[in-house]
């Protein structure tokens, strides 16, 4: 749905997007993630057409975002809940930019019903707390039904339940079958709500997987042992017949990798260790995430 | 998804699409105070001020003395602060609250939306002009005899109509340009409401001055030739007009070429 083609953004001499290529695909919910700086907002900007490429391209539907008839009822985007007039009220905001795009006041009412602003929606916007503002926002990118959803860092500033609303939100609209991209540099946040990944760093595309495979990728599967005797099993875990790598945890456990728990428990059981804990062990996506940027000379070399 | 619903049956002519961008800046209007009382300030100032002057002076016939568009048209001296308010308002808000972002992924056509404020605000601007100068010639009808029929006072009273849609488009443009409220807020009121009557007090800026929007247009509004002014009435308002289109076509260009 949203296709990105050798996307670059340069101020003078600074590069603030590096010929960036990916796709957005209908029914799972796409991930933008980096960190602060990377690049992210500029992007989502150039895909809606605000901000002028200085080479490539970004298609929706097979066309440029500028090209599109009536484009709030082909793409739904927030990209600063602050962007706002305060004088106005909820509606009053969300009325003209129906009208823009001739849709009726009907839809008004049905998307800050949907966002849950329905009892606010004549109060002025001054008053509104940032996260009704983001459900605002939020409104106004639902409020010509599009196929398609751009929203920027739309969990800033939310408290818990607001984050978990924003969550179940997307992860609905794209089990509706709509494209869903959600750009944020909250990894733990990512991790639950996007079935997919994006990530770029200063600019450039540092990997386009979806969320198991990245962490897989990226980061390390370790197996927890523990003991009753410690003593033994750390005889038996670095002894010199040993090839595995462990690594003393906290609570007297050891952190081994480089073999699958059953290998590590037959071994144990041979030499009459007694485990009673082995788990396994994946790292987060954010630590997948760290992991990856420290690794990549690129993102190193351009940070540095 | 009632997306292809929505967007099919009512799948839209290029016609039907500038109307709603259209009615859509209608609603930006009607929706902020701030944005639709201005105009109304700018009618209220203009008659008030221009039924308060004529009514002090009401004693005396100025007609044969003086030129009495001077006194008719006093009101207008504070009234076009705020159609120039009106006119930077309409789209400095935008830039100041950031809704721009918001109006341009609405309405990506950026001609479209500017065109649509320039028809808006002209619009506005010449409702304003109508109520002020009738205003304003009722008011001072009390106290000066006036032929309304002749051409000078014909000619008052076009250009009195005309000299707030041309305050509208001439600031609405320049602010675009300036694509800042604040530095057009700083810029553009002064000067309209001082700065080139300061300027034209200089004997030798005053060469100079007499050519620029406010001082043109308002040249056009008098019913007597004044000496030392290089151009005619009528050619006063197309002035004033130039003035207006080029900072409109100005407006234009910088929305097209910046990044918004």
């Amino acid at each position: 749905m949203i296709e990105v083609q050798g996307l670059s953004k340069s101020y003078g001499q600074t590069l603030a997007v590096d010929d960036l290529s990916f796709g957005v695909r209908p029914g799972v919910v796409t991930g933008f993630l980096g960190p602060n700086g990377a690049g992210k907002t500029t992007s989502m900007r150039m895909i809606l057409g605000l901000d002028r490429p200085t080479a490539g391209r970004a298609l929706i539907g097979g066309r440029p975002y500028v090209e599109l008839a009536d484009p709030l009822r082909q793409v739904g985007a927030l990209l600063d809940a602050h962007a706002v007039h305060g004088g106005r009220t909820a509606r009053g905001h969300l009325r003209w930019l129906a009208h823009s795009n001739g849709l009726p006041d009907s839809r008004v009412d049905a998307v800050l019903d949907q966002v849950g602003l329905a009892e606010v929606a004549r109060k002025r916007i001054k008053g509104f707390s940032l996260g009704m503002r983001q459900r605002l926002g939020v409104a106004g990118a639902l409020l010509g039904d599009p196929p398609v959803l751009l929203l920027d860092e739309p969990v800033n500033g939310l408290d818990p339940e607001g984050i978990r609303w924003i969550r179940t939100l997307l992860r609905g609209l794209a089990a509706e079958g709509r494209a869903v991209l959600v750009s944020s540099h909250l990894m733990t946040e990512m991790a639950l709500t996007a079935d997919h990944l994006v990530v770029i760093g200063r600019g450039r595309l540092l990997a386009d997987a979806s969320t198991a495979e990245f962490i897989d990728r990226h980061g390390r599967t370790r197996v927890r042992v523990r003991a009753v005797d410690p003593d033994k099993l750390s005889a038996l875990l670095r002894g010199p017949g040993s090839d595995l790598t462990a690594e003393p945890a906290e609570g007297g456990a050891w952190e081994v990798t480089g073999a699958e728990p059953e290998r590590i428990a037959a071994l144990a059981a041979a030499n009459g260790v007694v485990l009673y804990e082995i788990a396994v062990q994946r790292d987060s996506l954010e630590e997948a995430f760290m992991r990856m940027t420290a690794d990549s000379v690129e993102y190193r070399a351009v940070a540095a | 998804m009632t997306t292809t619903t929505l967007a099919g049956p009512r799948a839209t002519a290029p016609a039907r699409r500038k109307a709603a961008v259209l009615h859509a800046e209608w609603t930006k209007l009607t929706t902020l105070r701030s944005l639709w009382t201005t105009p109304l300030i700018g009618v209220l100032l203009t008659v008030g001020i221009a039924y308060a002057v004529n009514d002090a002076y009401g004693a005396t016939d100025t007609s044969l003395t003086e030129d009495p568009s001077i006194g008719i048209y006093y009101g207008l001296n504070f009234g076009q602060v705020a159609a120039a308010c009106f006119g930077i308002l309409l789209i400095g808000q935008e830039y100041n609250a950031g809704t721009i972002r918001t109006s341009l992924t609405a309405v990506p056509a950026r001609g479209r939306l500017f065109g649509a404020k320039l028809l808006l605000g002209g619009g506005i601007g010449l409702l304003a002009g109508l109520l002020s100068t009738a205003g304003s010639y009722l008011a001072a009808g009390a106290t000066v005899d006036l032929a309304l029929d002749s051409p000078a006072t014909v000619r008052s009273i076009v250009a009195g109509v005309l000299y707030h849609p041309l305050l509208v488009i001439l600031c609405l443009g320049a602010t675009t340009m300036l694509r800042n409220l604040t530095a057009a807020m700083g810029l553009l009121s002064p000067m309209v409401f001082l700065g080139t009557t300061v300027l034209a007090a200089v004997p030798g800026v005053r060469e100079a001055a007499q050519f620029l929007p406010d001082r043109a247009g308002q040249y056009a509004l008098r019913h007597q030739d004044t000496a030392g002014i290089h151009y005619g009435h009528w050619t006063g308002l197309l002035i004033m007009a130039l003035w207006a289109g080029a900072a409109a076509y100005g407006g234009l260009r910088s929305l097209r070429r910046h990044d918004a």
